[in-house]
Order: C-alpha cells, then structure tokens, then sequence
C-alpha cells in the first residue's frame, strides 16, 4: 500500500467516525431502553427514520432552515416515542419479554408501512448544514455536513449525559433501572419513568435519524433495517447498558465500515462487522466496558 | 385450484421454519439465526440436485446434517450470552450468512448455460421438479407429509424426558442446572436439532421456488420464523401451524384485496394479537378449555 492509499484510507476513516455519532446515539437508545424496562425495542431505528419523515412531513408547506427540520425531527422522536411505550410496552406482562420483542417486530412493521404508505416508497431529499463546507487538513478534506453531524451528536451525547446524571429525572431512571420494585417503593412512578425514557431515546433516536437522513443526504424506508442492525451490534460491542461504551463502539463501528468498505468493496463491507462483533462476544461478551461480574 | 396448492405449499414450508424455531424458544432462546439455517439448507440441497445430480432426498439429507452442524457450531459460542445479546448475536450471524451468499459464486457450464449460485444474481434453474416429472400436487403431498413427520418428531419429543429437559432449561435456567442438567447441552441440542429442521425446509423451499438469492433470506424472514411459534404460543406444536395458516393464510393472501392497506394491518395486527394474548393464540389455558369443550359430553356421561 502506498502513501495515496494510505491518505485514502485515513480519509475514510475520518468519514466514518463523523457519521458514527449517527450509531452512537442509536445505541443509546437501544441500550437506555433496556437498562430501564429491561426488553429490547426492535421498533427503535424506524421509529427514528420515522420521526426523521415526520419533520419533512411538519415542513412540508414552507421551506424551513435546516436547523428547524432537525428540531421538528426530535420532536416527532418524543412523541413517537411515547407511542410506542403505550402500544408495545405498556399493556403486556411484564414477565413474558417475547411477547414485547414480538409487538416491538410488529411496530417494526407497521412503522415502516406507514412510511411507505405516505410517501409512496419514493425516497425523499433530506436538508443537510453547512453541505458546501469543506475543511482541508493537508491531504485530507473533511465534510462539513458530516463535521456537523458529529458537532450535533456530541452535543447530544453530552446534553443527555447531564440528564441522566444531573437531574432527578435521570437520578430517577438510573434507579428504577437498577431495583424496579425498590424504587418504587420509594416513592418513584415507573409508568412516569418508562414513559419520559422513551420520549428522552425517541428525541435522541429523531436527531439520530435526522442526522443519518442529513449524512445520507435522503431518506428512505429501507433505512430502517441497516440501522436496526447497527444500532443493535453498537449496544453489544459497547457493552448492554453501558452509555460510554455506546458512543465509543458507536464511532469504532462508523469507522472500520469505512475502512472496510475502502479496502474491500460495499458488498463485504458489513460481513467484517459481523467478524468483530463475533470477535467480541467471543473474547470479550460484556462489550468494551465490561461490568465487573456479581452485580444484577 | 394451482394457486391454493402453491398456497398450501408456502404454508407447509414456513411450517418448518417455524418449527424449527420452536424448538430453539422451548429452551427460551430467542434466535434470529433461523433464517440462516434455512438459506443453508437451500444452497447446500441445491447445488448437490443441480451440480451433482443427486437424488432428492439425498440432497435434503445432506442440507439437514450442514445445517444442523453450522447450527451447533453456532450454538456454542452463541450460547455464552443470554437475552438481548443472544438475539444481537444470531442476527448479526443471519446477516453474515446472507452477505456470504450475496458474494458467492460457484457455477459451472452445463451445456449452453452456466448453472450454479452467482453471487447477487442469486441460484437459478432449480429444475429437479419439472425435470423428474413431479407435479405440484406430488410437490405438495410431499412437503406436507414432511411437515407431518417433524411435527410428529417435535410433538414425540415434547413428551419425552428430553422435552421435559428443555422446558424446565427454559423456565428457570437457574433451577434446572441445580437439579443436575446440563443447560449447555440442552441449548446446543435444541439450537441443533432446529438447524436440522430448519435445513430440511430450506431444502425443499429451495426446490419449489426453483430460484433463491440472498435477500430471500433476511432479517424479515429471521423475524417471521419466531413470529410463528411466539404468535402461536409455546405450548404446542400446532399452535406454530395455526399461526402459520393465520399470517400466511389470512394475513398474506387472504387479505390481499385491501391492497396497500394489507401491510399496515399486518404490522398492526401482530401488536394487537401480543396485546390481547401474550402467551400467544394456543396457550396452556386455551388448551384446556378447547379440551373442554371437545370432551365435555364424554365427561358428564362418565360422571
């Protein structure tokens, strides 16, 4: 490999670690829902890609900027969100998780339906920032939407950390997600909790969406299934209910597919990710960071 | 009438499927990999009928045995994790198997036309029916009667010590190792014998559609294949059967004249079924009270 190949390759990289916030903030959310009802929303990506059309359908009537697209998109997260607690989650016994996975493949479904059904399967444009910024670091060029997307998911990330560390709300949810029964006891409503997790990962899911729909430039139904799987494979290389682990898997997995898809063509691109989630539950089953054996 | 015997033939082959992911969630594993298995099943059954010119049933046999073996393989390094990782693990295995098929290439010239898999352009010219002079009711007396034969199996099993194993590892994973069994062994087994199921439809299913290709295989049709049995319920094997006729039947063809709205209510219903019966349509209850009704007259005469 010679040096071209080599700034190449770096180039992709840094692409890919831009668009890996996009993961990052999936995984937040897959792993935000189940460290507090302790069952796995497989609704949760097309829910974002959803919430992602929502704010173009919000904006349809007049051009807004960006920025206000971005907004509405969280705002459709939120509601989404709730919606799918009261649908998926909130009338099934707790004790059965397959019937929630279950409802959650149905909701899967009936989301991407809906989104099909109202745009006709058509792909539709996404406006992105800052799309005609392009900062030049010696050979390497770095988008400005992707820079953009990745400032955004930060700033995400960080908002949300100070939430859930920060607050009674996130005091709250980090209670019922560790003792449901103690923490009711001690005065906590878990139906408020469950219900303002999920309007917290929908937010967090609409910008995700909205970011992805920003990088990609449009979007589109068959979105919903990559990212499901992504989002899913981030939760587990991060480790389940770990949030630093999320956001760091997040950008390695944003990044190596770059690389891959660089060196080795789309067509292979996800087989190696595949590799590395293996690799992981092989060696290391408790994701990056690891929690330390005997706690429940 | 060519259509409901295509139509009973979908069904008996996402029969298998389901079946074969009962079997897994018997042990209360929730595996995505099915479809894997199935798409194994196809590829290895098609190429030895369509390269090699084996027999049939040979082929089946061998596609049950790969899958079966690619299944245990998985099963143990699959079965260190439990729960959400577990479903994570089998999908993303799922989605490995697919990309390999979608970059697989192995043909050779037979005559004018090269035969064999060809990467994203999938396997076509699986002839084996039209070409031994099967006709689609031969095709459909023989898929049913494999389906019979694996429900049978699977309704043997279930009564048997074995069953009993794999429930109680199910139940309480915690309670059966105590009482002396091996959880490891109960999982891989059950994960085994639901790769030889699962290879045995992907067989057959490769041969009446006589063309497969990697999209076949994905995520939705992982999903489908534990939809089956958790719709149905865990009780018994025919209510896998009965959810299959329902979302297949009903569901898919049956509501066709709604057009584009049949695919909302698709998604909608499988949520409303789970809101309305969590332990699925055919539950420990309902058994009871079908018994009832069934044998009520027999009961108050005995009485």
């Amino acid at each position: 490999m010679d040096l071209l190949d080599l700034i190449d390759a770096v180039q992709s990289v840094a692409d890919g670690l831009l668009f890996g916030s996009t993961y990052a903030l999936l995984g937040i959310g897959f792993t935000l829902i189940f460290g507090v009802m302790h069952k796995i929303n497989l609704s949760y990506a097309a829910a974002s890609i959803g919430a992602a059309y929502g704010s173009l359908l919000l904006l349809s009537g007049f051009t807004a900027p960006a920025i206000v697209v971005f907004m509405a998109a969280a705002l459709c997260g939120g509601v989404i969100g709730a919606l799918v607690y009261f649908i998926g989650f909130k009338f099934i016994p707790v004790a059965n998780p397959l019937a929630t996975l279950m409802s959650t493949v149905g909701l899967l479904l009936l989301i991407d339906e809906i989104i099909v059904h109202t745009t006709q399967g058509v792909p539709l444009a996404y406006p992105a920032l800052y799309s005609d910024v392009v900062v030049r670091l010696g050979p390497f060029m770095l988008r400005g939407d992707l820079m953009f997307v990745f400032v955004l998911g930060c700033a995400c990330m960080v908002l949300f950390l100070l939430l859930l560390y920060r607050t009674r709300l996130g005091i709250a949810t980090r209670a019922v997600s560790q003792q449901p029964v103690a923490s009711q006891l001690c005065g906590i409503s878990i139906l408020q909790v469950n219900v303002l997790t999920f309007v917290v990962t929908g937010i967090l899911g609409g910008i995700a969406g909205a970011m992805s729909g920003a990088a990609i430039g449009m979007l589109s139904p068959l979105l919903a299934q990559p990212l499901t799987v992504k989002g899913l494979i981030v939760t587990v290389i991060g480790g389940l209910g770990s949030i630093p682990g999320a956001i760091i898997a997040g950008l390695i997995v944003g990044g190596l597919e770059s690389l891959f898809q660089f060196l080795r063509g789309v067509t292979e691109r996800d087989l190696y990710i595949m590799m590395l989630l293996f690799a992981f539950l092989v060696f290391r089953p408790g994701g990056i960071f690891a929690k330390a054996p005997g706690r429940d | 009438m060519d259509f409901y015997l295509g139509l009973a033939q979908v069904i008996g082959v996402h029969t298998l499927l389901g079946l074969s992911a009962y079997c897994v969630l018997l042990t209360s594993q929730v595996s995505l990999a099915q479809a894997a298995f199935f798409a194994v099943g196809a590829y290895v059954a098609a190429i030895l009928t369509v390269i090699f010119k084996w027999h049939l049933f040979a082929a089946l046999g061998v596609s049950a045995v790969v899958s079966g073996l690619t299944a245990c393989a998985v099963g143990f390094p699959a079965l260190r994790v439990k729960g959400l990782m577990l479903v994570v693990a089998t999908l993303a295995f799922g989605e490995a198997v697919r990309l390999f098929f979608f970059n697989f290439t192995y043909q050779i010239q037979a005559g004018e036309l090269k035969i064999g898999p060809h990467g994203a352009e999938g396997f076509r010219q699986i002839r084996y029916f039209p070409e031994h002079g099967w006709s689609t009711f031969d095709v459909l007396v023989f898929i049913w009667l494999m389906v019979a034969i694996v429900m049978a199996c699977l309704w043997w099993l279930d009564q048997s010590r074995a069953g009993a194993v794999m429930r109680a590892v199910g139940e309480d994973e915690v309670a059966a190792h105590s009482a002396g069994i091996n959880v490891t062994a109960a999982k891989v087994s059950a994960m085994t014998i639901g790769g030889v199921i699962a290879g045995i439809g992907g067989g057959i299913f490769a041969h009446y559609t006589t063309h497969i290709e990697h999209a076949q295989f994905g995520v939705i049709l992982a999903t489908f294949a534990i939809a089956y049995p958790i719709l149905g319920g865990l009780s018994n094997v025919f209510g896998t059967l009965l959810a299959v006729i329902f979302i297949q039947g009903f569901l898919i063809e049956g509501l066709r004249f709604l057009g584009d709205w049949r695919n909302l209510l698709f998604g909608a219903l499988i949520v409303l079924a789970m809101n309305l019966r969590p332990r699925g349509f055919l539950d420990a209850g309902g058994i009871a009270s079908l018994k009832r009704m069934l044998f009520a007259g027999k009961e108050s005469s005995g009485a």
